[in-house]
C-alpha cells in the first residue's frame, strides 16, 4: 500500500459519505424535528386545546370506549401529558381503515369526542426518519440501516482524517472558499461529536432487531413471541372467556402504578377482551420519566382490580443497555432544557452533512475548473445538493401548508399532506434543471423561507388559533411553535439573500477565459 | 445551575482557544503570547472546563447529568467559533462576563 493510513481513511471519509450523504441528510433534518413529534402533532390539530386533565380522564375515556365500542376485543388510551394534552382513544375495529383500529379525541374534562382534522402530524417525521415512505417497510428500514452504518463508517474515518482535531477546535475562517465549507464541516463535526456517535450508534441499536436477528432467534429457538414477551414484557394476550363480566374501576389500579413505581405515572392503558371474565387491563408507565425505554408495565385482572404480572421493573443487563441506547435515541426522557441542546446537536449533525456533501462538489469543482470541463459526476451532485438540502426545507413548509389549506372533510386528508410533502420535494428535484447553479439555490431557499414564513398567516386565515388568540390567552406551547416557523423561515431567507448577495470571488478574477468564468458562476460557493 | 455549567464550559473553551497563538490574535491583534499568560490561560481553561460537569450531575444525577453537559459543550463551543470568526474583540470580555452572571443566576436558584 503506498498511501498511508489517513489518506486511505480520507478516501473511506468521502465516498462512504458521499453516497449516502442525502439520505443522510433527510434522515437528520426530519429526526431531529421528531424531537418535537408532540409539539408539531399538537400545532397540526388546531382543534384541541390543552385542558387541564384530572384523575378521571382514564375512567371518562373507559367509559366513552364502552358506548362506542363494548364488542370490540381491544381497548387502547393514550393519557395526556405535558406536552400532548389530548385524551386519544383507539380500538380495534375490523371495518376500520388503518392497521384496523379507529380512534377518537376525547375532551379530558368532560369526556366528549372532539373533532380534529385527520393528520398524521408529528409522527410523519418520526416515521420518515427511519423507514422513509411509498416503500416496503422492512426494505426501508434496511436501506436507512445501511446509511447509518456509512455514517459510523464516516464518522469514526473523519476523526482518523482530521488531523488537526485539537489545533482546529476553535477555528472558523468564513469568506475564504473551500476552506471555509471544510472548517465548517469540521467545526459542527467536533462540536457535537459525542451525539453524533451517540445517535449513529444507537440509531443501528433501535433497528438491530431486524439487522442482526440471529442472537434472539437462536437463544429463543426462533420463537419471536417468546422473545417479545420476555424483553418487552407484552405477553400475547389470553383468551376471552365467553362470560360476561363487567369492568373494574381504572382509578385504583392508576393509584397502584403510581405506589408501585415509585411517583411514576401511567402513559397508557390497553384493554383486552373487556366485557369479558377474562378481561385484562395493561398499564404502561409514561417513558419521559426515565432514559430507559424498555416499558415498565403493571397487568392487571379486568373484573377484579387483581395485580397479574409486573414486567420492566428488572431486567438482564443486555436488556437494560438497549433500553437505554433506545432511550437517548428518541429522547423522550428529556426535558425542555436538554430537548432544546439535543435539537442543536441535531441541527448540527444535518449542517455536517450538508457541509459534507457541499465540499465534495466545491473540491471536484475547482478541479475541474482547471482542467476547463465538468463532468455528468459533478452535475449529478450539484443538482442532488439542491434538492435535498434546499429542497426538503421546502417540502417540509409543503406539509405544514397541506396541513392547513386542504379541506377538513377531505377523503384521505392525511395522506394526502404526506403527497403534497413529496410533490413539493419532486418539483424540487425538477427545478434546477430550469435553474442552474447558485440561482437554483437562491430560488429554493427563498421558497422555503417564504413558506415556513408564511404559515403563521395562513393560520391566521384558515384557523381559529392563530397567533392573535394565542398571544392573548398565554397559548405559549403553540405562540411559541409559530414563532420557531417564522424563525426558521429568517434563517432560511437569510441564506438565500446572502447567497444573492455575494457573488463567488472566482467568478470575478478569471475575466479573460469566457469559459471558465461561466463555470465558476455556478459553483454552490 | 446549568447557566453555570455552560458559563463554566464557555469561560474554559475561550481560555484554551486564547491560550493558542490564531485566535490570540485574533483577540488581542498580535500572535506572541506571554510563556507566563498562556501557561495560566491553560490552567484556567483546563480548570473550568474540568469543573463544568459538576453543576449538571449535581442537578440531574451522573445518568442525566452527564447527557445535559455533552450537550452543553456543544452548545458552549459553537457561538464561541462563531464569535471568534466574526466578533473576536469581545471573546475575552463575554467570558469575562459569562462566569459572575451564571454564579449569580445560581445564587439565585435559576
Amino acid at each position: 500500500m503506498k498511501e498511508g493510513f489517513r489518506q486511505c481513511m480520507a478516501w473511506l471519509h468521502t465516498w462512504s459519505g458521499l453516497l449516502v450523504g442525502w439520505i443522510l441528510f433527510a434522515i437528520f433534518l426530519t429526526g431531529t424535528a421528531a424531537y418535537l413529534r408532540p409539539e408539531i402533532t399538537t400545532w397540526m390539530r388546531p382543534e384541541l386545546h390543552a385542558t387541564a386533565a384530572g384523575p378521571a380522564a382514564a375512567q371518562a375515556a373507559l367509559d366513552h370506549l364502552q358506548q362506542v365500542a363494548p364488542r370490540s376485543p381491544s381497548w387502547f388510551v393514550n393519557l395526556p401529558d405535558a406536552r400532548q394534552p389530548a385524551l386519544q382513544v383507539l380500538w380495534r375495529e375490523a371495518a376500520a381503515g388503518r392497521r384496523g383500529f379507529a380512534n377518537a379525541w376525547l375532551d379530558p374534562a368532560t369526556g366528549e369526542t372532539l373533532t380534529a382534522r385527520e393528520t398524521r402530524g408529528g409522527e410523519f417525521f418520526y416515521r420518515f426518519h427511519f423507514q422513509l415512505h411509498y416503500l416496503n417497510v422492512p426494505l426501508a428500514r434496511w436501506i436507512v440501516s445501511f446509511c447509518a452504518m456509512m455514517m459510523l463508517v464516516a464518522i469514526i474515518s473523519g476523526i482518523v482524517t482530521h488531523r488537526r482535531i485539537f489545533a482546529d477546535f476553535f477555528t472558523f475562517r468564513p469568506g475564504k472558499g473551500s476552506r471555509s465549507w471544510i472548517d465548517g464541516h469540521a467545526l459542527v463535526a467536533v462540536a457535537a461529536l459525542p451525539y453524533h456517535l451517540m445517535i449513529t450508534y444507537t440509531g443501528l441499536v433501535t433497528l438491530m432487531l431486524m439487522t442482526m436477528p440471529w442472537g434472539a432467534e437462536k437463544a429463543y429457538g426462533g420463537d419471536r413471541a417468546a422473545f417479545t414477551a420476555e424483553v418487552f414484557g407484552t405477553a400475547p394476550p389470553g383468551r376471552a372467556a365467553g362470560r360476561p363480566a363487567p369492568l373494574t374501576a381504572v382509578a385504583p389500579l392508576l393509584e397502584a402504578a403510581t405506589r408501585h413505581w415509585q411517583g411514576g405515572s401511567v402513559g397508557r392503558i390497553a384493554v383486552q377482551h373487556p366485557g369479558d371474565a377474562n378481561a385484562t387491563i395493561l398499564l404502561t408507565r409514561d417513558d419521559a420519566e426515565r432514559i430507559s425505554s424498555n416499558p415498565q408495565t403493571l397487568l392487571f385482572d379486568g373484573t377484579t382490580g387483581a395485580l397479574l404480572a409486573s414486567a420492566g421493573d428488572t431486567g438482564g443487563a443486555a436488556a437494560a443497555t438497549r433500553g437505554v441506547m433506545y432511550g437517548l435515541h428518541i429522547g423522550r426522557f428529556a426535558g425542555p432544557l436538554l430537548r432544546g441542546l439535543l435539537l442543536l446537536s441535531g441541527l448540527a449533525g444535518t449542517v455536517m452533512v450538508a457541509t459534507g456533501c457541499l465540499l465534495w462538489a466545491v473540491k471536484i469543482r475547482q478541479q475541474a475548473l482547471k482542467r476547463g470541463r465538468i463532468g455528468f459526476g459533478l452535475r449529478l451532485v450539484e443538482h442532488l445538493n439542491v434538492a435535498a438540502i434546499a429542497g426538503l426545507p421546502v417540502a417540509m413548509a409543503g406539509f405544514f401548508w397541506a396541513n392547513r389549506v386542504l379541506p377538513p372533510g377531505l377523503a384521505g386528508r392525511a395522506e394526502w399532506e404526506i403527497h403534497l410533502f413529496f410533490i413539493a420535494w419532486a418539483i424540487c428535484l425538477l427545478h434546477p434543471l430550469l435553474r442552474r447553479g447558485r440561482q437554483a439555490w437562491i430560488d429554493q431557499f427563498a421558497a422555503g423561507g417564504l413558506m415556513f414564513a408564511l404559515l403563521p398567516v395562513v393560520s391566521l386565515v384558515t384557523t381559529e388559533r392563530h397567533l392573535g388568540v394565542t398571544l392573548a390567552a398565554g397559548d405559549w406551547a403553540f405562540a411559541g411553535f409559530e414563532f420557531g416557523l417564522l424563525a426558521i423561515g429568517a434563517a432560511l431567507g437569510a441564506i438565500a439573500w446572502r447567497l444573492a448577495r455575494r457573488r463567488p470571488a472566482a467568478a470575478v478574477a478569471p475575466q479573460r477565459r469566457q469559459p471558465t468564468a461561466r463555470l465558476a458562476a455556478g459553483a454552490a460557493e | 445551575m446549568i447557566a453555570l455549567s455552560l458559563a463554566l464550559a464557555y469561560a474554559g473553551f475561550t481560555a484554551l482557544s486564547l491560550a493558542m497563538e490564531r485566535h490570540h490574535e485574533q483577540a488581542h491583534g498580535h500572535r506572541r503570547i506571554p510563556a507566563g499568560r498562556r501557561r495560566l490561560l491553560r490552567i484556567a481553561g483546563w480548570g473550568l472546563v474540568a469543573a463544568s460537569p459538576a453543576p449538571c450531575i449535581a442537578l440531574a444525577g451522573w445518568g442525566d447529568g452527564s447527557v445535559l453537559w455533552c450537550g452543553l459543550l456543544t452548545a458552549a463551543l459553537l457561538p464561541l467559533a462563531l464569535l471568534l470568526a466574526y466578533a473576536p474583540r469581545v471573546v475575552a470580555a463575554s467570558a469575562v462576563v459569562a462566569l459572575p452572571a451564571a454564579a449569580v443566576a445560581a445564587l439565585l436558584g435559576a
